[in-house]
């Protein structure tokens, strides 16, 4: 047991020492919070502030007084704010957040004026106004300053948008946009010309607008969740995010960790080092030390990744969507799928030369593995479909369901969890049985590498 | 010379390091190892030769149980596998390397663990090792730094660093130098001199002839010959006189006048007389040397390599596996003498 500690450390240490590993754990959540930090920052100065005016051909005569002052700036910049709160409530992120969120951006509102062009200006004339500032804005320099107030937009309100003939349906209206105009005022004005038309039908109609829009305002629900802690405000796409992450963890360390196995194998056999450890420790004990080993790795991986993630969690105020008991089972169905992932990864690794002859063999088991990736939200959305409580039973992809199952929004039957974690073992156990016998013959076997019939050989034999 | 029974793991004594016992090795259709039977004196010197293919790493191999037979036994110091005793043999595979990124110190410290030496005395041995073989200074050099030479030296410290009573080498001088072969020599001849059986395999007969003390041949799985190499040289005397004249050969039929002397052929640059049967070497010797001026008259010493042609037969196979080898010592010989 002894020998097993000791390939076990240095299998640890060759990993987590490394110049690649160190990078490779450290720079994902860097460079995550520099983009957190820095994207507002850049998306703030790469937005120019939108000024100029939109100009409107009203024949009604009942629009564009109505929108005078759905212009100015303080009501886009009201808007905007609501607009983006509605978005984030949704996203169920708390009021701090957003608080804080709202309080790094300084997008400057856009400066936009309304100009009423007389009924009967032609069209065309109008438009080309559009086109003429547009090019001028493009060219830059001196012609672009000179167009202090460019034309961004030409609305044209038909008659009938408000007041239809006789049996016929109520008209729509044309608006003329600069091909560069931001998507974002685009949406707005057309929202508001939208709006305005609307009014314009109420009052046309001899109907109150203030008692129309308060009857036909949609209803807001108040979804809260019942955790330990109390009540809190549900929300749907963190119940779904947060056992994905579950999972997400899993399947990066698992995965980071059995390559890390598979090189180390490669690199023993091509190096020849194989036969020399084998003068001192027997082919189980290495493969048992190596899987060890590797196996501290991803325990290192999980609990940073994990750590970093409940820090963020606790941060954003969102701790209690994950229940904790949660954790232990992802420990546990982590040692699992390690166990299972790395038996395969060590049996690959020992039966081939190279890396390339190893990703021929380890193509159709990854596409088993990459099953619950594809299936994420079907199984999240019901965790208790025949398919879901099957997949919880086979191996090697039983523990990445169960991680979804059990971290998902709907309970499952409770002895499926210690069903799935007995039949985890003992397919750990069936594994490291096959695996250590494609070890012992194919770590001394150099030349054409093995199939995957060759390999099932190899464990058939005595 | 074999030395005294040797003490096993547990304290006994054996007599035999190694005892094979009707030992079979099949790889698919191929037939390695063919109901072999051999045992290692304890405290021997032991060469396994034979060509490229002949079943010696197979066997190795199954004494160390890396591989296992299809059938028969295999002990070893007393044991019934290598497995139990793994910590008593020293082994240095015919394949061998080391971590290439890891430091000198660092590797041989593990390996030693490996081989059951505590942590203290591992790094105490590896010092030690290092500055015996003249490698003080690469300690802290990871192994991928070191020459070719440098790293065989290491993967000689990690198969002898825990003291074993076995030492087995798989061709142990493929790819030195003339100048690391000698090194190579005098280390295993320490370890020998230490009590320690050694069991060395070659493709390259004259090297065993000049470091064992007992000779096992194998060819194509079969044992062709497994004695000391007193006895050989007794059991296969060539019973002949070879002489180097000084200046112009004299005539074959002046020699044939020579009692005792059955016939005669050139020999390179000299002569080599056949004996008749019940002749004895001295008056020979002493009858030729009147005849004229020698640079040497020496007994011909039977060649490791014409006993294993005259034992085995001489197929073409064979033939060309054994023209390299000699290839292989002509070339070390003449490298070693500059």
């Amino acid at each position: 047991m002894i020998k097993v500690f000791h390939i076990a450390v240095r299998e640890f240490l060759a990993t987590v020492l490394t110049k690649g590993f160190l990078f490779g754990i450290l720079f994902p959540p860097i460079l995550i919070a520099i983009m957190s930090i820095l994207m507002p920052l850049l998306m703030n100065k790469a937005a120019p502030k939108v000024k100029g005016h939109v100009a409107i051909i009203d024949a009604t005569g009942e629009v564009a007084p109505r929108l005078e002052r759905a212009f100015t700036e303080d009501a886009i910049r009201q808007r905007r704010d609501k607009r983006q709160g509605a978005m984030l409530d949704e996203a169920g992120v708390p009021k701090p957040v957003q608080q804080a969120a709202k309080s790094g951006q300084g997008e400057p509102a856009p400066s936009l004026t309304l100009k009423v062009l007389p009924i009967g200006t032609d069209v065309e004339v109008a438009k080309a106004a559009i086109r003429q500032d547009a090019a001028a804005g493009a060219s830059g320099g001196k012609e672009a300053d000179e167009v202090s107030d460019p034309r961004l937009a030409l609305l044209v309100i038909p008659l009938d948008a408000v007041a239809p003939q006789e049996g016929k349906r109520y008209a729509g209206f044309d608006m003329f946009v600069a091909p560069k105009l931001d998507i974002e005022v685009r949406g707005d004005v057309e929202a508001q010309v939208r709006e305005a038309i609307v009014d314009a039908r109420i009052t046309a109609a001899n109907m109150n607008v203030e008692s129309v829009r308060a009857i036909t305002s949609r209803p807001e629900a108040s979804t809260k969740a019942i955790t330990s802690t109390g009540e809190k405000k549900g929300s749907e796409i963190a119940q779904l995010l947060i056992p994905g992450a579950f999972m997400l963890l899993l399947w990066i360390s698992v995965f980071t960790c059995g390559q890390y196995l598979l090189s180390s194998t490669i690199e023993e056999k091509s190096n020849r080092v194989m036969e020399v450890l084998l003068s001192a420790v027997s082919p189980i004990q290495l493969m048992a030390g190596k899987i060890l080993g590797q196996m501290c790795v991803g325990i290192v991986m999980l609990t940073l990744y994990g750590s970093a993630g409940i820090f963020g969690l606790v941060a954003a105020a969102m701790l209690d969507f994950v229940d904790l008991s949660n954790l232990a089972y992802l420990a546990i169905y982590f040692v699992i799928a390690f166990s299972l992932i790395a038996c395969l990864m060590a049996a690959v690794g020992s039966a081939v030369n190279d890396i390339r002859e190893a990703q021929s063999l380890l193509g159709p088991i990854m596409i088993v593995l990459i099953i619950p990736m594809m299936l994420w939200m079907p199984i999240l959305r019901n965790p208790n479909s025949t398919f879901a409580q099957v997949a919880s039973f086979v191996p090697p992809i039983s523990p990445f369901v169960m991680v979804l199952r059990v971290a998902g929004s709907e309970k499952i039957p409770t002895w499926q969890i210690p069903a799935s974690i007995v039949v985890g073992f003992i397919s750990v156990g069936v594994f490291l049985w096959a695996a250590a016998k494609v070890f012992r013959i194919g770590v001394l076997m150099y030349g054409k590498p093995p199939n995957i019939a060759t390999l099932i050989r190899w464990v058939r034999m005595a | 010379m074999p030395r005294p029974p040797q003490e096993c793991a547990k304290g006994h004594l054996v007599a035999d390091a190694i005892v094979i016992e009707g030992v079979t090795k099949t790889f698919g259709s191929k037939l390695a190892v063919d109901n072999l039977s051999l045992r290692v004196p304890a405290g021997s010197l032991t060469g396994v030769i034979g060509p490229n293919g002949a079943g010696k790493t197979t066997t190795i191999r199954m004494i160390m149980s890396i591989i296992f037979p299809d059938s028969g036994t295999i002990s070893v110091l007393g044991k019934a596998s290598a497995v139990e005793s793994k910590d008593q043999i020293g082994y240095l595979p015919e394949e061998r390397g080391l971590y290439r990124k890891m430091k000198v110190q660092a590797l041989l410290a593990y390996l030693a663990r490996l081989k059951g030496i505590d942590s203290g005395a591992a790094a105490r041995k590896t010092s030690d090792w290092l500055g015996r073989v003249g490698l003080g200074d690469v300690a802290r050099k990871r192994c991928e730094e070191l020459s070719k030479g440098m790293q065989q030296k290491v993967q000689f410290i990690a198969a002898v660093i825990h003291e074993p009573q076995l030492l087995i080498l798989d061709e142990v001088f493929s790819g030195l130098d003339p100048v690391n072969r000698r090194l190579m020599r005098e280390l295993i001849d320490e370890q020998h001199r230490r009590g320690c059986t050694i069991l060395f395999s070659t493709h390259a007969m004259y090297e065993a002839e000049q470091l064992c003390d007992r000779i096992l041949m194998i060819h194509r799985g079969h044992k062709a010959l497994d004695m000391t190499l007193q006895e050989v040289w007794r059991n296969f005397d060539p019973r002949s006189i070879v002489a180097e004249p000084i200046g112009e050969h004299a005539n074959a039929s002046d020699y044939l006048g020579i009692q005792g002397v059955a016939s005669v052929r050139s020999s390179g640059r000299g002569i080599e007389l056949a004996l008749t049967d019940g002749a004895e070497g001295a008056p020979v010797m002493a009858a030729l040397a009147v005849t004229g001026l020698f640079r040497s008259v020496s007994v011909k010493r039977p060649n490791l390599e014409d006993i294993f042609i005259n034992l085995v037969g001489a197929d073409a196979e064979t033939l060309e596996g054994l023209k390299s080898d000699r290839e292989l010592a002509v070339a070390a010989t003449n490298g070693g003498a500059k």
